[in-house]
């Protein structure tokens, strides 16, 4: 059974929002409803400065707060480590909301269903690749299976040494590089 | 002769909305609605179109769901693309069901207001307006800007040689003229290449991949980056490519030149250029040797503010690199119509290339070639007679590059009455070229103001007429020819059913005003015909072409190795006879920019942010939500300069210069050279059909005066200085 | 903010639910006289839990829309949500039977009272524990809460049945030491339990302590400081205390009347207001 995780590599993200817009369209989200969030960090102090885009999303936790928290088990985590929400079961309770360490849920106004990155989930399987994954012009974003060592993902985590954010504070399976 | 309602009048007037959206027509929310609800069983079908985001215009592919727009991909052929679409270009293509979008042709009442007319109302009214222009001023007093797309840059011509105008101008006084024509005078040609796969050493001077995005390009950046190439950044401000950076050059605002002259004194005196390229290749060299020995680093530092070491070393290092090493092309900015010096900026450019040997070397700066399409042999597409008079401008402005012109020739000719009728396609000349408020005194002067457009744009509001034309994911277009190392052909297809039912595509347009000005016997063919003969000379057949969107075609056999320079003496450069028969220095050398900022005064720099381009996007819901929940549209203060003004980051401050005073919130960074404010460039529009864009935000042209770029006809788009006080609350 | 005054209605009145079920409870074992008290603190206990509930529903936008959903709410054992619906599902129908028998004018069993009392307790608890366990918002992540949940609603349930023992029985109700000493006492409990909460948190974290800060000094001060404080705790405190401790005697004026009445009712401000701010002001743990 595949795992799958993303890296992003913020060495390479401008902060081009193409990502946001592209999963906005491929999962028919509202303008200003987004899974991804920018967080735009500046270190140091002119001219020594340093500045990047750190993109997030739902970090698809083995250990996902998320769903242990939800009432209804609308939110639940697949064999293959993508957490997905049951739309049919979710009461739009944002218990989920208020346990995700990463702001990464929102309630999408049209159904008041609480939703989040799904790795572009359809059918029985994540997109191939993801929207934000398919756009990123700058090949910051990786996606695969982190169980197969032989994958692109597998590979880039080894060689930029990627890590979770928040010392993997939950088991996550997002991967940057800083 | 006709009535004008004065222009000025109906810009201060407020928001007079018109109920502009046909009943009936396809919302963006009933778009997203719809869509969802299809996904899961209606017809899925792809369909190739060019991007319209910028001029890059990228192959991509729309999947559609019973005929509307899901989802986009880049074109995994195209070379700008590569598979991959930016933010601008997602949000774009939503354009075709905004609700704010033009649905019918409109016509301009006393009051400022617009009604509704129909297209053939349409094209008599400007049909007969046209000719008693002509009657009465001759065709020169017509003239046409557009921002060239592949089937307006064709059919504008067209239509204004018929004419019988040579009046064709493209947006570039606004963009990047003074480099094109730089670089046309220095190495005969307007645009270059940098091998970043091969690159040791890239310098760029204001240009930022990660903000005027060509997916490619940050893509190579990004991977040269990785590979170790030194990649240094000559920018007042650390933008968003900084991340690639290795070395940040922080200068003082339109003092590149300076710069550049440096760089080249240092690889001249202390004898690091390539004497063997120097003398097989170029022209001039004494006399720019010449020219430049006391341009030294101590020199440039006083002007740059950029340590003198500093400049040394990154001469040094170029010299070591070389000829691996060069300076990137560049587009707009300090390079392509900012500053009075603009022109010599890019010409130095080309002269810091020459120095290190890097034309055609591998690693270095390349010269490729363009295909186009062959000779056609159907008369129907014969060219009309060439126009008796040369264009407007050609003399005043003759470095101006050829198949650009100065649109500022045409506004400034509108300004003293000898331009009558103006035409605009996909062009928002009034807000987001020169200073707006002169083109409001211009265009109160013509006679006649048609604008063809998909949004009621500034420009728009301003005419006499308004004409709707189809998104482009709703068009077929001519075919983009694309050059490189490798060659391709692009074209635009149907990829979505058409929204409004009123609107057209720009042959239909084109070809209804032609007929109505009396010159329709050039006009007696469809884009799709043409298109379809202009590939067959290319072997390449129409039906492939709407199937695939991107075609490669023969390889050109790009080798490397020293270029053919296409300058009159068919070497590179370093004085041009031209230039100084426009009564410039033929040689390149020192230029002052034309404003600096005294004690307490800011100068000010604009740029284009990654989701936007100019005007064009700011009011799609996607892009505006954007910038609205990250605060775009905040003006950059250094944090040293905000300390000093008493500014926090979300302060409103007040920006003041000769033309104009506005306030914006601030946004306080360590990302830039303090004495310098940044400004993003698409905000602060003045349409009130635009509901979202309307009043949110400043605008730089607002705050520039009126001035062109001697010889070039650039809009000198940075050449004024403003002061900063914070606003109390 | 991911929650906001809806959510706060249904913690503050599924808390004064419990709290009023218990001062029943207590009236009928101390006053077995005081009908009155204990019958309005049986009809407050069904009816706050089901506006609480009401509350809750319309807060939870996609429920609302496909109500057959919320039967979902069961399946989750983990969740202490689901375990709050448990609770609820057993005490909701006993504090209604208990009514229920109440206004039929029944003898209520004791087994009945003591179901209710258990559940009523784990009510209370369970309104702090819903955000106690959120790791991610240092302002709710700590043991404290829930007991500063559970005072406050013992607090607020004993307010709102004084509110009616004070105007429908005033002179039995001024002759309830019991009631009033606890009245107090829970008023400086809760005060000492706020405040302790409020360093812990504070010397905790970053966040924590910007949370206290907002609510002590910032954008919440003016509602945290004369709401929750002064409103809720010192004045009620005063209130109460004075004759209870200090003048020792049966207050039998109008105006003793309007100033307890002000103190009960400063009392349920201040207990909702504390669900309010502690929603509102609470900050997430940055993560990068």
């Amino acid at each position: 059974m595949a795992r799958y995780g993303m890296l992003i590599n913020t060495r390479k993200c401008v902060g081009c929002d193409a990502c946001r817009i592209a999963c906005q369209m491929k999962n028919h989200l509202e303008p200003t409803e987004s899974f991804i969030t920018y967080h735009e960090l500046e270190t140091g102090e002119f001219p020594n400065v340093y500045a990047e885009v750190v993109p997030t999303q739902c970090m698809h936790c083995e250990d996902a707060p998320c769903a242990a928290v939800c009432p209804t088990h609308a939110t639940y985590v697949t064999d293959s480590g993508v957490v997905l929400v049951d739309e049919e079961k979710c009461i739009g309770c944002k218990y989920c909301m208020a346990a995700c360490p990463y702001q990464a849920r929102i309630v999408k106004e049209s159904t008041g269903v609480v939703e989040k990155c799904r790795f572009c989930w359809d059918n029985g399987a994540p997109g191939n690749p993801p929207a934000c994954v398919g756009t990123c012009i700058s090949g910051a974003r990786v996606f695969g299976d982190l169980d197969d060592p032989k994958s692109e993902i597998s590979q880039a985590i080894a060689k930029y040494h990627a890590l979770p954010l928040a010392d993997n504070l939950t088991a996550t399976k997002i991967f940057y590089v800083r | 002769m006709f009535e004008d309602v004065s222009r000025r009048t109906f810009l201060k007037g407020s928001a007079a909305t018109a109920a502009l959206a046909a009943a009936g027509s396809l919302s963006l929310g009933a778009w997203r609605a719809q869509a969802a609800e299809t996904t899961a069983r209606g017809v899925t079908k792809q369909a190739p179109s060019l991007c319209n985001g910028c001029s890059s215009k990228c192959g991509l592919v729309a999947t559609t769901v019973d005929g509307t727009l899901w989802t986009l991909k880049g074109s995994d052929t195209h070379p700008y693309a590569k598979g991959h679409i930016c933010g601008r270009g997602h949000g774009l293509a939503q354009m075709a069901y905004s609700d704010e979008r033009l649905t019918q042709p409109l016509r301009r009442k006393d009051d400022g207001s617009f009604e509704p007319i129909d297209w053939d109302t349409a094209f008599r009214e400007i049909g007969e307006k046209t000719q008693a222009i002509i009657a009465a001023n001759g065709p020169e007093a017509l003239g046409i800007i557009q921002d060239p797309r592949p089937s307006g840059k064709y059919y504008a011509k067209r239509f204004m040689h018929a004419l019988g105008s040579a009046n064709v101008y493209a947006h570039s006084s606004s963009c990047n003229l003074s480099k094109e024509s730089a670089y046309t005078q220095t190495i005969g040609a307007s645009n270059y290449s940098t091998d970043f796969p091969n690159a040791k050493m890239v310098m760029f001077i204001g240009r930022s991949y990660g903000d005027g995005i060509r997916p490619s390009s940050v893509k190579s950046l990004a991977e040269a980056a990785e590979a170790g190439t030194r990649i240094v950044m000559v920018d007042p401000r650390l933008n968003s490519s900084g991340i690639f950076a290795t070395d940040w050059v922080p200068i003082n605002p339109g003092t590149d030149l300076a710069f550049l002259l440096a760089l080249c004194n240092v690889l001249i005196e202390e004898d690091l250029y390539d004497h063997e390229f120097v003398e097989q290749n170029t022209v001039g060299f004494e006399e720019f040797a010449a020219e430049i020995k006391d341009y030294t680093p101590e020199w440039a530092h006083t002007i740059t503010d950029v340590p003198a070491e500093r400049i040394q070393e990154l001469a040094r290092a170029m010299a070591k690199a070389a000829p691996a090493a060069s300076i990137e092309a560049g587009w707009r900015a300090v390079i392509g119509c900012s500053y009075k010096n603009s022109f010599d900026t890019a010409r130095a450019a080309t002269a810091v290339n020459t120095l290190l040997g890097s034309w055609g070397a591998k690693g270095g700066a390349l010269l490729t070639s363009s295909p186009k399409a062959g000779k056609l042999i159907d008369a129907r597409f014969d060219d009309p007679p060439k126009p008796e008079k040369p264009r407007v401008g050609n003399k005043e402005y003759p470095l101006a590059l050829d198949s650009a012109g100065t649109n500022l020739a045409a506004l400034q000719a509108a300004l003293d009455g000898r331009m009558k009728g103006l035409f605009f396609y996909n062009s928002n000349a009034a807000k987001g070229y020169a200073q707006p408020k002169t083109w409001t005194e211009a265009l109160d002067k013509c006679d006649l103001v048609v604008t063809i457009d998909v949004q009621m744009s500034e420009t728009a509001l301003q005419s006499d007429y308004v004409l709707p034309e189809v998104t482009y994911l709703e068009r077929l277009e001519l075919p983009e020819w694309i050059g490189g190392k490798k060659h391709f052909v692009g074209m635009r297809t149907v990829a979505i059913d058409k929204v409004h039912p009123e609107t057209k595509t720009c042959d239909e347009i084109f070809n209804g005003l032609a007929k109505a000005c009396g010159v329709g016997e050039y006009f007696q063919f469809t884009a799709e015909d043409l298109a379809t003969a202009q590939l067959e000379t290319v072997g390449v057949d129409i039906e492939d072409m709407k199937q695939q969107g991107v075609v490669e075609l023969p390889d050109p056999a790009f080798t490397y190795g020293t270029p053919k320079f296409k300058t009159p003496s068919g070497k590179f450069e370093f004085k041009s006879d031209a230039v100084g028969a426009a009564g410039l220095n033929p040689v390149i050398g020192w230029v002052e920019r034309k404003v600096t900022p005294k004690p307490g005064e800011f100068a000010i720099v604009g740029g284009k942010q990654s989701i936007h381009s100019h005007t064009m996007t700011q009011n799609i819901e996607a892009l505006n939500a954007i910038s609205r929940e990250y605060h775009m549209e905040r003006v950059w203060l250094s944090a040293k300069d905000a300390q000093s003004l008493g500014v926090e980051t979300g302060d409103v401050v007040e920006i003041s210069s000769s033309e104009h005073t506005g306030q914006v919130e601030a946004r306080v960074t360590q990302r830039l050279k303090p004495g310098v404010v940044f400004l993003p460039t698409h905000y602060g529009g003045d349409s009130p059909y635009q509901t979202r864009a309307y009043r949110y935000g400043v605008a730089l042209t607002d705050f520039i005066p009126f001035d062109v770029e001697p010889g070039v006809g650039s809009m000198m788009s940075q050449e004024v200085a403003v002061t900063v006080k914070k606003v109390e609350a | 903010m991911v929650w906001g005054p809806m959510i706060a209605w249904y913690l503050f009145l599924a808390g004064a639910s419990a709290g009023a079920f218990l001062t029943a409870a207590f009236v009928e074992a101390k006053y077995p006289d005081s009908v009155k008290m204990r019958v309005a603190g049986r009809i407050i206990a069904p009816v706050f839990v089901g506006i609480g509930l009401l509350m809750l529903m319309l807060d939870a936008e996609a429920g609302l829309h496909n109500p057959l959903r919320f039967f979902w709410l069961i399946s989750n054992p983990g969740s202490v949500m689901t375990l709050g619906v448990y609770f609820i599902c057993i005490y909701m129908p006993v504090t209604l039977a208990v009514a229920v028998l109440e206004l039929l004018k029944k003898r209520v069993p004791k087994w009945l009272t003591w179901i209710g009392i258990v559940f009523a307790f784990a009510v209370a608890a369970y309104t702090g524990f819903l955000l106690g366990v959120v790791k991610a918002y240092p302002l709710w992540n700590n043991a404290i809460l829930p007991i500063l949940f559970v005072v406050s609603a013992l607090s607020a349930g004993l307010a709102a049945t004084s509110l009616v023992g004070l105007v429908t029985d005033r002179e039995r109700f001024e002759r309830m030491w019991l009631i009033k000493k606890s009245h107090v006492i829970l008023s400086a409990i809760e005060m000492v339990v706020l405040f302790t909460m409020l360093v812990i948190v504070s010397a905790g974290s970053f966040e924590g302590a910007a949370s206290v800060h907002s609510l002590i000094a910032g954008q919440f001060a003016p509602a945290f400081w004369g709401g929750i404080v002064l409103l809720g705790l010192v004045v009620p405190f005063l209130i109460e205390g004075y004759p209870v401790f200090i003048a020792r005697r049966v207050e039998t004026s109008t105006t003793s009347l309007v100033v307890s009445l002000i103190g009960e009712a400063g009392v349920l401000v201040g207990g909702f207001l504390l669900r309010l701010l502690v929603i509102l002001a609470a900050l997430p743990v940055l993560f990068l």
